[in-house]
């Protein structure tokens, strides 16, 4: 029976990837051509980057219901601090990208070399401004995301470089937390637990389940002023590893 | 200076400013890989260490062969064999 849901869910998610993906990026693509002769640059992005946003949640919580489900909760919900933020994120399968493009603010994200090789995708990511972190020196990066944060962009990052292998967090790099070092900017976690094997590393098959996905109180500048980045990045690994635990055990 | 001294003040560094805890360091700990840093955080530690041992080291080849803390014990050891430490503690 397991089996023929598995098959069911990626016969659907597929086919409806591809369908989807050529019946909506060509228009989005035209509009953003033309916006770009008429609209301010600043808007257009802005407009860009919210296409992205629906892409990603169609692609999350339309195509593969029901048989992939996406929990969300809200553990910061007393919160009220207008961005921008980081959102630093743990990284177990390619879907987290997908995951986190869904949040409903205007963001760029943290990548590595490879997405911007992608075909389709990698050009869109390009023109929406993500960076690739590898691919500059860091004080270009910091220049960058100055830039970005004082244009009100929020940055989503996945310290851990690449996806770790299973439930384990990997070692985070450094350079996203000298950005908010850099910036004052607050740091919000977002932990993501059951999506390993939605697709499992070195594989495009999905299985069906439930994702969930909390995101954390954020630590604003005045929490972590005194912090080297060495020793912030380990203190949010750290906060994010005891909720992945916690969520791994639910 | 003697090893367990060098060994003894690079351990400080790693507590001082990594608050990395003193029964998490033994020489056969890989820098990147066990103790977490990147190469941003070397670029750090070398300040840490220039500082705590009076010594330049910046643009010294060797640190890029670094790996363990083994190996950082054994490099300061042999900057101060050539008489490389401005201030000998």
């Amino acid at each position: 029976m397991e089996e023929i849901k598995k098959f069911i869910l990626n016969l659907v998610f597929y086919v409806m990837f591809f369908v989807f993906s050529i019946i909506a990026i060509p228009p989005v693509v035209l509009l953003a051509l033309l916006g770009s002769l008429i609209l301010p640059k600043r808007l257009v992005l802005k407009r860009w980057r919210r296409a992205i946003s629906w892409y990603g949640w169609v692609i999350i919580y339309v195509l593969p219901f029901p048989f992939i489900k996406v929990q969300y909760k809200d553990l910061a919900r007393g919160d009220n601090e207008k961005g921008p933020f980081i959102f630093i994120c743990n990284h177990r399968a390619a879907s987290d990208a997908f995951l986190m493009a869904c949040l409903p603010f205007e963001c760029i994200q943290i990548v590595n070399t490879w997405p911007f090789k992608l075909p389709v995708f990698g050009i869109g990511a390009k023109v929406a401004g993500y960076l690739s972190v590898k691919e500059m020196p860091i004080d270009i990066f910091l220049l960058k995301m100055k830039k970005l944060i004082g244009e009100g962009v929020n940055v989503i990052s996945f310290p851990e470089g690449t996806r770790s292998d299973g439930k384990d967090i990997g070692q985070f790099y450094s350079s996203i937390f000298r950005a908010a070092i850099e910036t004052k900017c607050s740091i919000v976690p977002y932990c993501i637990s059951g999506n390993e094997n939605k697709p499992p590393k070195g594989s495009f098959a999905l299985n069906p389940g439930i994702i969930k996905i909390h995101k954390l109180s954020a630590l604003r500048w005045n929490d972590y002023r005194d912090m080297n980045p060495f020793i912030l990045k380990n203190r949010v690994r750290e906060i994010m590893k005891n909720e992945l635990a916690r969520m791994d055990q639910e | 200076m003697d090893k367990k001294k060098i060994e003894e003040m690079v351990n400080q560094v790693f507590e001082e400013s990594f608050e990395i805890n003193k029964g998490e360091l033994s020489p056969d700990k890989g820098i990147f890989e066990d103790l977490g840093l990147d190469s941003l955080d070397i670029v750090d530690l070398v300040v840490a260490l220039q500082k705590k041992f009076g010594v330049k080291i910046r643009d010294d080849n060797r640190v890029r062969e670094i790996r363990t803390l083994g190996d950082i014990y054994n490099f300061i050891e042999a900057l101060y064999k050539e008489g490389n430490f401005l201030v000998d503690k």
